[in-house]
């Protein structure tokens, strides 16, 4: 079960699994964010590659005006999975206080 | 322990199951379950992109090796293709230069420790290993 939403305070919450299946859902999401945003990824359990994607192709986007995601609440495999792919490169990335 | 598949990415809900369904039965270490998980979808939806008009199953096997697993999966009637000639992904380029895609092969190799494929008569059969903690990302930088 994956889930995306906006909160009150302006943050992304992302939740769940973002598999190859859920992409749809992620990407039609992100292509309404029109500005920077806080992406709090505490309750997501698993990206692959294809997430990966959907967030590469949102901060290609945002960044063409200048700034784009932070992702924060980072758990370890999620966070290891953004170093070995470089987005520690091109996002800002906060890990998880216990990862 | 082995179950066929349809080649749709809407069969991923029922290959995680199996793998945790399997993982539960061999009471695996829990660790196991991310990076298995991960390369088994990155193997599968190749599979479901790259040979579309394939017929409407892939078989997943999963079986167990001392302290990990190997798990295969089977394509039938495929193209030749070996994830481990894949080019390398471009992870230090800018932002620009980034394609949207092209992570996940590359991301496997940090995640099993060992990818194996073969072909005959058509039928493509990739296979890895992963131990556990023998190949945790984090002893891969």
């Amino acid at each position: 079960m994956f889930e995306i939403r906006l909160e009150e305070d302006g943050r992304i919450a992302l939740s769940g699994r973002l598999d190859a299946a859920q992409c749809g859902k992620a990407q039609a999401f992100l292509d309404g964010i029109e500005k920077p945003r806080v992406v709090d990824m505490a309750d997501l359990d698993y990206i692959s590659s294809a997430g990966l994607g959907v967030l590469l192709r949102t901060q290609k986007r945002l960044m063409a005006s200048g700034s784009g995601l932070k992702m924060v609440n980072v758990n370890s495999h999620i966070g290891d999975i953004f170093r070995f792919s470089g987005f520690d490169q091109i996002f800002e990335i906060q890990r998880a206080p216990d990862a | 322990m082995e179950r066929h598949f349809a080649r749709s990415f809407d069969s991923l809900d029922g290959v995680f199951a199996f793998i945790e369904e399997y993982l539960d039965a061999a009471s695996a270490d829990p660790s196991l379950s991310y990076p298995v998980s991960f390369a088994v979808e990155e193997l599968f939806t190749n599979m479901v992109k790259y040979n579309a008009d394939g017929p409407d199953r892939i078989l997943i096997s999963i079986e167990p090796l001392e302290e990990g697993v190997k798990v295969s999966l089977v394509d039938y009637d495929s193209d030749p293709f070996d994830a481990n000639d894949a080019p390398p992904a471009p992870v230090d380029a800018p932002l620009a230069d980034r394609p949207v895609g092209g992570l996940g092969l590359h991301l496997i190799k940090h995640m099993v420790d060992s990818l194996h494929y073969e072909y005959a008569n058509r039928r493509s059969t990739v296979s890895f290993t992963r131990k556990v903690g023998s190949s945790d990302v984090r002893n891969k930088a």
